[in-house]
């Protein structure tokens, strides 16, 4: 049992970065919060990814170290997916402003309150 | 000194002070220590590529975009520095995390020399291919900007239509 974490704790930790994530998303009432909670969410995905190209003692995949090199694919899905993280994050809290813009509010029951109430 | 067991606590102990933390400033920059810290991971994990962007991005470019929106709205005020648990949410986050950690015995050794990512075929042809074949030394900028080139095209087709929409949703606002 010690000896399965202690080889996948990467992995273990990836799933507590989601655990994390979810708590986070479903429990914070304030939208900024929830939208840091999605960002923790991702980069518990991009950890499974990492770990998983990753080879004891092994070098960058950059071809003028020795090898043997860790995979480079999904180092660069994992860039692909940074980027398009930032840009989910941008138009989020664009639409965070927003709302706040309309209806003043930030959390979710008084926005649910203010959207009743009109 | 094995670095990576202190490492993993520091992340970990840093996504949950941004969980707890109620006030939402202290929960950016919770959220920032937790990229850095993250950013250390990927360099540990041989993957510095992914760490300039990750330091660059996440820590750099995401915080202060969080930083100009609580600039732009509210903080929540009150004397509490911790946020209440809440226990449905709670019990949905440990029952996930309980199902994935099931699957945790069939994963691979994580360094193994035999792991599927390792062994395929997809890996060792970009390492033995990638500087004779697109002519750059770093393998991952080979694989990005060349064999899997479209898939970088649609990363920037992602990023134009954020821009677009940003600027739809704010109306006449500018976001700075």
């Amino acid at each position: 049992m010690i000896d399965l974490l202690a080889t996948r704790d990467y992995y273990l930790a990836s799933f507590l970065l989601l655990g994390v994530g979810t708590y986070v998303m479903i429990a914070a009432r304030n939208f900024v919060k929830k939208v840091i909670g999605m960002n923790i969410f991702q980069t518990g995905i991009f950890l499974f990814f990492i770990a998983a190209a990753y080879l004891e003692g092994a070098n960058p995949p950059v071809l003028t170290m020795d090898g043997p090199h860790v995979s480079p694919l999904p180092h660069v899905l994992i860039l692909t997916a940074i980027v398009v993280g930032v840009a989910l994050t941008a138009v989020a809290l664009g639409m965070i402003v927003r709302i706040y813009a309309e209806y003043g509010t930030l959390t979710e029951d008084t926005l649910e309150e203010v959207r009743n109430g009109e | 000194m094995n670095v990576e067991l202190p490492l993993i606590a520091f992340v970990l102990a840093s996504a949950l002070a941004t969980a707890v933390l109620r006030d939402v400033l202290g929960a950016i920059i919770a959220f920032a220590t937790y990229s850095l810290g993250i950013a250390v991971v990927w360099v540990v994990l041989q993957a510095p590529d992914v760490a300039l962007t990750e330091a660059a991005v996440g820590a750099g470019v995401t915080t202060v975009l969080f930083l100009l929106t609580i600039a732009k709205t509210v903080r929540p005020s009150g004397d509490r520095v911790l946020e209440r648990p809440h226990w449905p949410a709670l019990a949905v986050a440990v029952l996930f995390v309980g199902v994935l950690a099931t699957t945790l015995g069939a994963l691979p050794e994580i360094g193994a020399a035999d792991t599927t990512v390792i062994t395929s075929e997809v890996t060792e042809y970009y390492l033995a291919n990638a500087y004779e074949e697109a002519g750059v030394k770093n393998a991952v900028t080979a694989v990005l900007a060349a064999y899997r080139g479209f898939d970088t095209l649609g990363e920037v087709v992602v990023v134009y239509s954020a821009g677009v929409g940003l600027l739809v949703v704010l109306g006449k606002e500018v976001f700075a």
